[in-house]
């Protein structure tokens, strides 16, 4: 596998997060199909994570994007920048020609996802977005099982997935609705017409119409810590397909072994890597060019969704992912 | 036990279908009532309900049965559009009630009756059986441990085959049943507020013909309920599964401080057979006999107010589908409950 150089730029994201330091730069430097060449801030913000990233995977540090870009020649960018400068870092990096992975949420807003998409169709390069949880291989399985009728025609999906503890962000709908909105994508490719959405503290419960009538139901969000679950883990991400001539019942928390001690439960497995498998598939589009499963195309209609859930929640009717009244 | 006829509480029996069924087998078991007579509209189902038990009287005229002697209460198990002019009925006779559920087919009637009742000083009760199966209780009583704190989102999915015979069958008939909002989905809305010990103040639904595009009333159902203090329902109704023979009860509370989960496959076993995959029926205590007995002790599981509740709800899910919108909920009265 030929190694591909990787500039990390930004280290932010919604609230405290940086998900460029805790996922992204241990997985490019885990992953034989790349080599992290440098590390640059994007806002203030990121300079002190910057820093010290470069230090860990001793790269030079870039203390501004575009002095990055013209000096780094590295053909993929991972970009995690801070929420409030996230559309403008991607179409950057875009003008200047590179590949893109990008952090999730893709964009705060559908809005700045079309720019973006905009800007990468212009630039004729990739952008990946890291809706990772699509590549859980139970999920392809899944996906694999609808596509070849194993239910029929599917018609309704039930999803749960609540994350127990770990650090708060500000808007957890806008934090993990990507999650499960990109993974009922992968499972049905049916894009969604119609949001309603309703909040209970950080969880929300989405009531979503698809194309061909299919509907789907997800509880997303975040909850107090439970016992036997890491911090920050899921607690729950199940899906439950019904379909014309059967039932898809899949539970992404297994496989699972269960552990029983004197001090409790836990439930153990061998590390199922989703961003590893999202950097396999950078590096298929990358290096193959064909268009990734975790595309723009679908980034920009999952931003479509939550945009409309946001709406939903302040108006407290059902939404058009066009924006339109429904 | 000794079987105390002669004062033993006399019932009869509304309507001969299958649900009677487990009324009369409640009812025989009882050591407390017993069954005095069966009342059906149909002489043959009549004719033939009284060989079934032992030849107890039968006839076609509720007015008749009502003035039987020894006749304490009715057990009603007519479709569900006849509930509210039988109920009155059996209130202007002086009798207590239990009733199928939904109490009835809209909340003016269901008013109405729940009016009556209360103005003889009668009891009332709506057959909520659900909430004392062993797994609904086993919830409630989680809940209430206080070891998860409040509900914030409950889900509960009761999910089926296909079991309402050709076209023929009433519960098809939006007039008769009422839909399958009020002929089903009334027992998860009955649950999850009972569950989440609250009345919520929104609903929105959406259903589908999943059998057939040709069926008069939605065999799949989803209701979304919003309770004040920004809690949520998710209640889920079918019939329209396939195979056939899935059989989902699942349940999931997150609360504040934990979780309460019943998996859809925590409380059967399942059969790997040559025919592929069943379960078994789930193991639990009657709640037939246990809605009996609280109704014979005149603290009804679920009485008229909880009932009404239940039809309120369900109309205003039945007015959200048709919309496509959420539907507020006026404050309907409603009872502690048990």
């Amino acid at each position: 596998m030929t190694a591909i150089d990787v500039l990390a730029v930004g280290f932010g994201g919604l609230g405290e997060q940086d998900h460029q330091s805790a996922m992204y730069l241990p997985a490019f430097a885990a992953h034989p199909g790349f080599r992290v060449v440098g590390v640059a801030a994007t806002h203030p913000s990121d300079v002190v994570r910057a820093q010290e990233a470069a230090l860990r995977y001793s790269v030079p540090y870039h203390a501004d994007l575009d002095g990055a870009l013209s000096t780094v020649a590295a053909p993929v960018v991972s970009v995690a920048a801070p929420a409030g400068v996230r559309a403008d870092a991607l179409t950057t990096v875009l003008r200047a020609g590179r590949h893109v992975l990008a952090d999730k949420p893709f964009t705060p807003t559908r809005a700045e996802a079309e720019r973006v998409a905009e800007e990468a169709r212009r630039a004729g390069t990739h952008v990946v977005v890291a809706h990772h949880h699509r590549f859980h291989p139970m999920i392809v399985a899944g996906a694999g099982a609808l596509r070849g009728g194993k239910v029929g025609l599917p018609w309704n999906v039930q999803v749960d997935f609540v994350v127990a503890g770990g650090n708060p962000c500000p808007d957890e709908l806008l934090n993990f609705g990507c999650y499960p909105v990109d993974a009922v994508a992968a499972l049905t490719g049916l894009p969604v017409h119609r949001v309603h959405a309703t909040g209970a503290g950080e969880l929300t419960v989405l009531a979503l119409d698809h194309e061909h009538g299919l509907t789907s139901t997800i509880v997303v969000g975040r909850t107090a810590p439970r016992a036997g679950i890491a911090a920050g883990r899921l607690a729950h991400h199940r899906y439950r397909v019904s379909g014309s001539h059967g039932v898809l019942v899949l539970d992404a928390t297994k496989p699972s072994v269960t552990v029983t001690t004197s001090a409790g439960l836990d439930r153990q497995w061998l590390p199922i890597d989703t961003v590893a498998r999202l950097l396999d598939d950078l590096h298929a589009t990358v290096s193959g060019g064909r268009p990734s499963a975790a595309g723009l195309d679908e980034a920009v209609r999952t931003a479509g969704v939550l945009d409309a859930a946001r709406r939903s929640l302040a108006d407290g009717v059902p939404v058009a992912t066009n924006g339109a009244p429904a | 036990m000794e079987r105390d006829f002669a004062n033993a509480f006399g019932v009869v029996i509304v309507g001969t279908g299958m649900i009677a069924e487990l009324h009369v087998a409640a009812l025989r078991a009882s050591g407390r009532a017993r069954l005095v007579g069966l009342v059906d509209t149909d002489p043959a189902r009549a004719a033939a309900a009284s060989l079934a038990n032992g030849g107890v009287p039968a006839t076609t005229d509720l007015a008749e049965a009502l003035a039987w002697p020894g006749v304490d209460g009715a057990i009603v198990c007519t479709p569900n559009g006849s509930h509210g002019v039988i109920a009155k009925a059996v209130a202007a006779a002086g009798k207590h009630l239990m009733i199928e559920k939904p109490l009835a087919t809209t909340t003016e009637e269901g008013l109405a009756v729940v009016e009556a009742f209360r103005a003889r000083g009668l009891v009332l009760a709506t057959a909520h059986t659900h909430r004392v199966y062993d797994y609904s209780m086993a919830v409630k009583a989680a809940l209430d441990s206080g070891q998860v704190g409040e509900p914030q989102v409950i889900r509960a999915s009761l999910l089926g085959g296909w079991i309402w015979g050709d076209w023929s069958a009433w519960v098809l008939d939006p007039k008769r049943s009422g839909g399958h909002q009020l002929h089903n989905g009334v027992h998860l809305l009955d649950l999850v507020t009972w569950w989440m010990g609250a009345q919520p103040d929104s609903v929105y639904a959406r259903g589908r013909r999943q059998t057939a595009t040709e069926l008069p009333i939605y065999d799949y159902l989803e209701m979304v309920l919003r309770f004040p203090g920004g809690r949520v329902a998710h209640c889920e109704m079918s019939r329209a599964h396939r195979p056939g023979n899935v059989n989902h009860r699942d349940v999931l509370v997150i609360g504040t401080q934990g979780t309460v989960a019943l998996p859809w496959d925590g409380e059967q076993s399942l059969v790997f057979g040559e025919q592929g995959v069943s379960g078994l029926l789930p193991v639990s205590g009657s709640a037939f006999a246990r809605q009996l007995d609280a109704w014979l002790d005149g603290a009804p599981v679920a009485g008229g107010d909880e009932g009404l509740a239940a039809v309120a709800m369900a109309e205003a899910a039945e007015l959200s589908m048709a919309t496509g919108q959420p539907v507020a909920l006026p404050g309907v009265r409603v009872g502690a409950g048990r």
